[in-house]
């Protein structure tokens, strides 16, 4: 889980991204003042707009009605809720201001509320809390430039949330990848000190580093003296496949250990041959079965038929 | 670095030498001189360099490590070269480096029973 600071640093929340963010959204200290002096009427009408938030939106929608499963949950969102709204009246907009906003980001983004949800749920607070507003104040110049100043530190607030989904979804994705990388060179032990990789799907120059170094790191790991390759799932095997291969094996020799390459079908024994790769430095067997034996007989072992 | 700073241990008829700092392009040379000084005064018929301690290996030190152990050959001796780390194994052979001709073994327990087999055979020879 990264932490509401490291997306500070991410999304490079610093005291200079503020001073910009403040003059784009022109979000002058007359207006955090304006805010500030708000603070009265927000305390005044919070519950009521709180209470009607959620029994006339959130409640009557069947799928954010979905986020509030009990009785509870609802009471401490509401309690949220209130903080969240009064906070718009702190007269504030520092960087722990963002900080807080930024975990509301998160926290939306941890437990499934889609931005559709953020963005809907504030543009109907932002009604309700115009009606109050002009309710107070009537039609004046004032009351037109409080719900300004309103708006204003409202779509400072939607920035920051949206970038925070948008950090959020980006770093799951970032651990979805970590994650299919790894499944992509399951390096499997054997038998003592053999291993075995068996490479399914196409190799491009980034896997075919990423298989080098899984492979040197479990042979050391394991002090492996065998590794098979296999690449009977490779649909494609070229020079520049055959090149890596070729580098992974040399690497492996250097740690002391040897490649054993089976899965080779005649067609990629027909191009390995027609494209000039030399591949007699490697063991090379056609079947993974017959691979196993060399890797066995290479580490003083064989298969036998039991006797009797 | 001047030489004798890495130790050179002698084990019957096989030097073990064990290099734990960084090497510089002289302390290589350094190293070179006193690995050939040695089997030329023990007699060895097997020379052992772990290099487990090396998180680099650039192509000058390992070109030194290789030329060291065809000198040691011409010597008499066989040089095994053990413990190389991932990282350092990648990277040469990315650089096109692949130190041929040298015998390599994962540690200096398999480093022993290489030049253990390799005597065998010479001497059946």
């Amino acid at each position: 889980m990264t932490s509401t600071l490291e997306y500070m640093n991410k999304l490079g929340f610093t005291e200079q991204e503020l001073a910009s963010r403040h003059a784009y959204f022109q979000l002058t200290g007359e207006d955090l003042a304006r805010l500030a002096g708000l603070r009265s009427f927000a305390e005044r009408h919070n519950d009521e707009i709180v209470e009607a938030f959620y029994q006339d939106l959130l409640l009557k929608h069947s799928e954010s009605r979905l986020f509030f499963t009990d009785q509870a949950a609802l009471h401490r969102a509401m309690t949220a809720q209130k903080r969240y709204f009064l906070e718009l009246f702190s007269g504030v907009a520092d960087l722990n201001y963002m900080e807080n906003r930024l975990r509301v980001g998160t926290t939306h983004q941890r437990i499934g509320v889609a931005p559709k949800w953020y963005l809907g749920a504030y543009a109907h607070y932002l009604r309700l809390i115009s009606e109050r507003l002009f309710g107070d104040m009537g039609y004046s110049a004032e009351s037109q430039q409080a719900i300004r100043s309103i708006q204003k530190i409202i779509f400072f607030d939607m920035a920051i949330a949206i970038e925070t989904y948008i950090a959020a979804g980006l770093d799951s994705l970032a651990r979805h990848q970590a994650a299919i990388r790894e499944l992509s060179t399951p390096v499997i032990q054997l038998y003592e000190r053999v291993l075995l990789l068996p490479l399914i799907g196409t190799i491009d120059t980034a896997r075919a580093m990423q298989v080098m170094e899984s492979v040197l790191m479990r042979v050391v790991e394991k002090q492996a003296k065998v590794i098979i390759l296999d690449i009977a799932g490779v649909p494609v095997v070229d020079t520049r496949v055959a090149n890596h291969l070729l580098q992974t094996t040399e690497a492996v020799r250097l740690l002391g250990a040897s490649t054993v390459l089976t899965g080779i079908s005649p067609q990629v024994a027909q191009t390995m041959v027609q494209l000039g790769v030399d591949l007699a430095k490697m063991y090379t067997r056609a079947s993974l079965e017959e691979g196993l034996e060399l890797a066995l007989s290479l580490t003083g072992r064989c298969i036998r038929p039991k006797e009797g | 670095m001047q030489s004798g700073q890495i130790p050179i241990l002698r084990i019957g008829t096989t030097l073990l030498a064990s290099i734990q700092v960084e090497l510089r392009d002289t302390s290589a040379q350094a190293f070179q001189q006193d690995v050939l000084k040695a089997i030329e005064k023990s007699r060895s018929r097997g020379l052992i360099i772990d290099i487990t301690g090396l998180d680099m290996v650039d192509t000058f030190v390992a070109r030194i490590l290789t030329d060291t152990g065809r000198m040691a050959k011409l010597m008499g001796t066989e040089t095994v070269l053990v413990g190389m780390r991932p990282e350092v194994a990648a990277t040469l052979v990315r650089m096109g480096f692949s130190m041929q001709g040298v015998y390599t073994a994962l540690n200096v327990d398999e480093g022993l029973a290489l030049l253990a087999q390799l005597q065998s055979s010479q001497a059946r020879d």
